[in-house]
């Protein structure tokens, strides 16, 4: 979003997102505007993707309030706006962490998401990649109000590649809106409404385009997963690459998610934001299913170099961003001198008696554990 | 007896025909404003202060002028008749009874909207109506009201009835766009606004079938002497459909200055309240507007008299008023539970939430869900607060008014009848067997005491 905001001619909006103000060009969202700002300041977003055409606007987690409309009209804006469909005006002041109505309205639209979502991340396989995840991270509560029994739907196999657990679904639209803008055909919707709503095919038809794999991208939550992937591997124990290939019917531009040297799984390329990034020639870079699926051999790809991985969920903690050494500090708090004895903690100390079984112990382990002593339980008697 | 404007010659036989519609003065408007500029049919329509029937009450002059009117694009009216409000069912008597009355109207706003391919989108239940409706149209198409060069002005208009699938949603204008576009009826998030980018991305307008109705008296007296009828803002007629508790359930079509205390107990209208019981609540203007208990609804706040009509009824706010809405007076007597009855609207609203939007997705079950508990005498005490609650994170949430319908009833049950609620759940067992009656809910409003100067 950055770059293109630059090689816009000066016409510029100026927009102030909680206190920072900036310019951006006219039909840019609110969102977009945030989301240049980043930080704590980004509204977040389960239902908009920017490559598809009409997404956004229903999940109502990115609501902020307009505490003035624009220069012209200074009004403020009555109602809170989804800020993913709404554009700015020049003048227009946003505030989005900074204000409670937004916050509170943050907060209840998570605590709606998930009345109806099974708790149940250790497993499911979007585990780490979740939005909803991080999301209700972020915005939930420790505990739920809902003292009903949740909405549960049979897993169905759309094909030999993808599978649909509906539970999970948070019907963003975005499966349906990838399925109109990249296949010729959609084989798939939303049937019925309501909170009895659910994406499917009609009569168990399967998905067969040579795009639909895009859907298991787009998913936000662990609703449409990759049947090749399932279960293979937690993510976060997953290395991803960047890597492509010469591919007739793609771009060929992946991130592959290997374990050693075997590839388990290959998805298209995405932003911080989880988006599909856009290749050289400005188009999203949407992969074909052969490529997602097929080619799961190193040898089909020529490897670029690791991913970078923003500081999104878990997926980054294992690798790179934090590569950096941890900071020698003893010498700087030694005032430039050396210590003269560095011993390791674990060749003196007792902690590490092999012979105490600490599973065999009543209570937390003390120093008489170890010291040889009675063990706690035992002092009672 | 009040003015009638729309209702004048319903009780004429064969009204529903060409013939008989046309011996009484009908299609005299078509022939008024098609000598008129469309701009002058509009301002026309501005004088009148006609407020759109639907539910909003919105200025229709004000919103015709919006409409976009860009170079080589057609325009479109869409006539709203996918009338699914609990409670209201004036539409279904005007296109049954007075379908000419509607076609009339629809060729004057088309008119002056340059319209020449209008639509009527239908409830898919009013199975029988859309029979009722072409036939209307055959009828003014072969004497020459309707196809090409209308009355040799020039000006052509096709009406087409569109009947939809049964769902309350497609009322909402661009959920009704979108079905009648052959998609599936989900709103469109605003804006563009349909004025701007409507059916098939053209400007279009979407009237309510009174509404459009009452262009044609408009047309016929002028604006000016429309205006003159009723009180400040509140212009022309309304037509009311009163169901519930009363003696005399039907269509009225009242002038918006009778009181609602006269409304219900007066022979000309409600006829009182059935088997002699006395009232309890009541909900003026269709389903999802506040329901008020008798106390309230007979005297504002302020102990004034309330008036049938936009401002009196919402006098107070949402604390101690309601909504004119779109004409539903449903009336409950003392035998009634509100509970039930919330529950009642409650599973309506989540049965009819289209499942876009996350906050009227889960918040309409989940309200129904724990209404059910309440009313079963299974609730607890906090369960009341977290409805509160529920409802507050519904309303202004949502892409569409629908999630606004949904809390609002839920709101007003509370806020009005928390004593009920609380009833149910200490005296569970009894609240099985028995209602909790009519209570203190039409005692009389307390008077303040004046401020001593």
């Amino acid at each position: 979003m950055a770059d293109e905001i630059k090689q816009e001619p000066p016409a510029n909006f100026k927009v102030t997102i909680d206190n920072v103000t900036l310019e951006v060009p006219p039909g840019t969202t609110i969102l977009q505007a945030a989301r240049s700002i980043g930080g704590d300041v980004t509204p977040p977003a389960m239902c908009f993707y920017t490559p598809l055409k009409g997404s956004g606007g229903k999940c109502r987690t990115c609501l902020v309030e307009v505490s003035k409309g624009s220069e012209k009209d200074p009004r403020p804006m009555p109602k809170l706006v989804a800020s993913c469909r709404t554009t700015v005006m020049d003048g227009m002041e946003v505030k989005s962490i900074t204000s409670e109505r937004v916050i509170n309205a943050r907060n209840s639209v998570v605590e709606f998401l998930l009345i109806n979502h099974p708790l149940d991340c250790p497993v499911c396989d979007q585990a780490g990649e979740c939005h909803l995840q991080d999301l209700s991270y972020e915005h939930g509560k420790a505990g739920t109000r809902y003292e009903f029994k949740r909405r549960n739907f049979k897993k169905h196999n759309l094909g030999k590649y993808i599978q649909l657990h509906m539970t999970r679904c948070i019907l963003c639209y975005r499966c349906v809106f990838t399925a109109d803008q990249l296949t010729n055909k959609r084989q798939h919707g939303v049937l019925d409404r309501g909170d009895h709503a659910e994406i499917a095919t009609y009569i168990e038809k399967s998905l067969d385009n040579e795009f639909i794999g895009n859907v298991i991208d787009v998913c936000p939550v662990g609703a449409l997963t990759d049947k090749t992937f399932r279960f293979k591997n937690r993510v976060w124990f997953t290395k991803p690459v960047d890597a492509h290939r010469d591919c007739p019917t793609c771009c060929g531009k992946v991130t592959l998610w290997e374990r050693g040297n075997e590839v388990l799984r290959v998805t298209a390329r995405k932003d911080q934001w989880g988006e599909i990034l856009p290749t050289e020639d400005g188009k999203t870079g949407w992969i074909c299913n052969e490529c997602r699926f097929e080619k799961k051999d190193i040898k089909d790809w020529v490897i670029e170099g690791p991913m970078k991985v923003a500081r999104h969920s878990v997926i980054g903690t294992n690798h790179y961003e934090v590569l950096d050494r941890p900071k020698e500090t003893i010498s700087e708090v030694m005032g430039g001198r050396a210590p003269k004895l560095l011993m390791d903690i674990h060749s003196i100390s007792e902690v590490n008696d092999p012979s105490v079984d600490l599973s065999k112990i009543p209570g937390p382990a003390t120093g008489a554990v170890f010291n040889g002593k009675k063990m706690i339980g035992e002092q009672k008697d | 007896m009040g003015i009638k404007l729309l209702l004048e010659n319903a009780h004429i036989e064969g009204i529903r025909y060409f013939d008989a519609y046309r011996k009484n003065g009908g299609y005299r408007s078509v022939e008024k404003a098609l000598k008129m500029a469309p701009d002058e049919v509009v301002e026309e329509v501005k004088k009148s202060g006609l407020r759109g029937r639907g539910g909003a009450g919105f200025p229709t002059g004000m919103k015709w002028s919006f409409i976009a009117k860009p170079e080589g694009v057609p325009r479109h009216l869409v006539c709203n008749a996918d009338e699914s409000e609990p409670g209201t069912f004036k539409d279904r008597y005007l296109m049954e009874f007075l379908p000419h009355l509607l076609i009339e109207g629809l060729i004057v706003s088309s008119y002056a909207l340059g319209s020449n391919v209008t639509y009527i989108y239908i409830r898919g239940e009013y199975a029988w109506i859309p029979d009722i409706l072409e036939q209307a149209i055959e009828e003014a198409r072969a004497n020459g009201f309707l196809g090409k060069n209308i009355l040799n002005t020039g000006f052509d208009c096709e009406i087409y009835v569109q009947r939809g699938a049964g769902a309350y949603i497609c009322g909402e204008e661009t959920a009704l766009i979108e079905s009648l576009e052959g998609k599936r009826g989900n709103p469109r998030i605003k804006p563009p606004f349909p004025a701007v980018k409507g059916a098939w991305d053209r400007p279009t307008v979407v009237n309510n079938v009174e509404t459009l109705a009452a262009v044609v008296p408009i047309i016929n007296m002028g604006g000016e002497e429309y205006a003159k009828i009723g009180v400040g803002r509140s212009t022309g007629t309304k037509l009311i459909s009163a169901c519930g508790n009363i003696n005399k359930p039907g269509v009225y079509e009242i002038d918006m200055t009778i009181s609602v205390e006269e409304f219900i107990y007066s022979d000309e209208w409600c006829g009182g309240i059935k088997n002699g019981k006395r009232l309890k609540a009541c909900i003026p203007g269709g389903s999802s507007v506040p329901i008020l208990p008798a106390n309230l609804l007979l005297k504002t706040a302020k102990g004034e008299q309330r008036i049938m009509n936009y401002e009196s009824l919402s006098d107070g706010g949402f604390a101690t008023g309601t909504m004119m809405g779109s004409g539903g007076f449903i009336v409950l007597d003392e035998d009634q539970c509100v509970v039930k009855h919330t529950y009642t609207l409650a599973r309506f609203y989540r049965h009819e939430s289209c499942g876009q939007c996350s906050p009227c997705r889960e918040g309409t079950g989940w309200m129904e869900k724990l209404l059910l508990r309440l009313d079963q005498g299974q609730g607890k005490m906090s369960d009341i607060d977290l409805l509160w609650d529920i409802q507050s994170k519904i309303e202004g949430n949502t892409i569409c008014p629908l999630g606004d319908a949904a809390a609002w009833p839920v709101a007003a049950a509370i806020r009005h009848f928390r004593d009920e609620f609380e009833w149910h759940i200490t005296n569970a067992a009894e609240a099985q067997t028995r209602n909790f009656g009519l209570a203190h809910y039409a005692d009389p409003l307390p008077v303040p005491e004046p401020a001593v100067v």
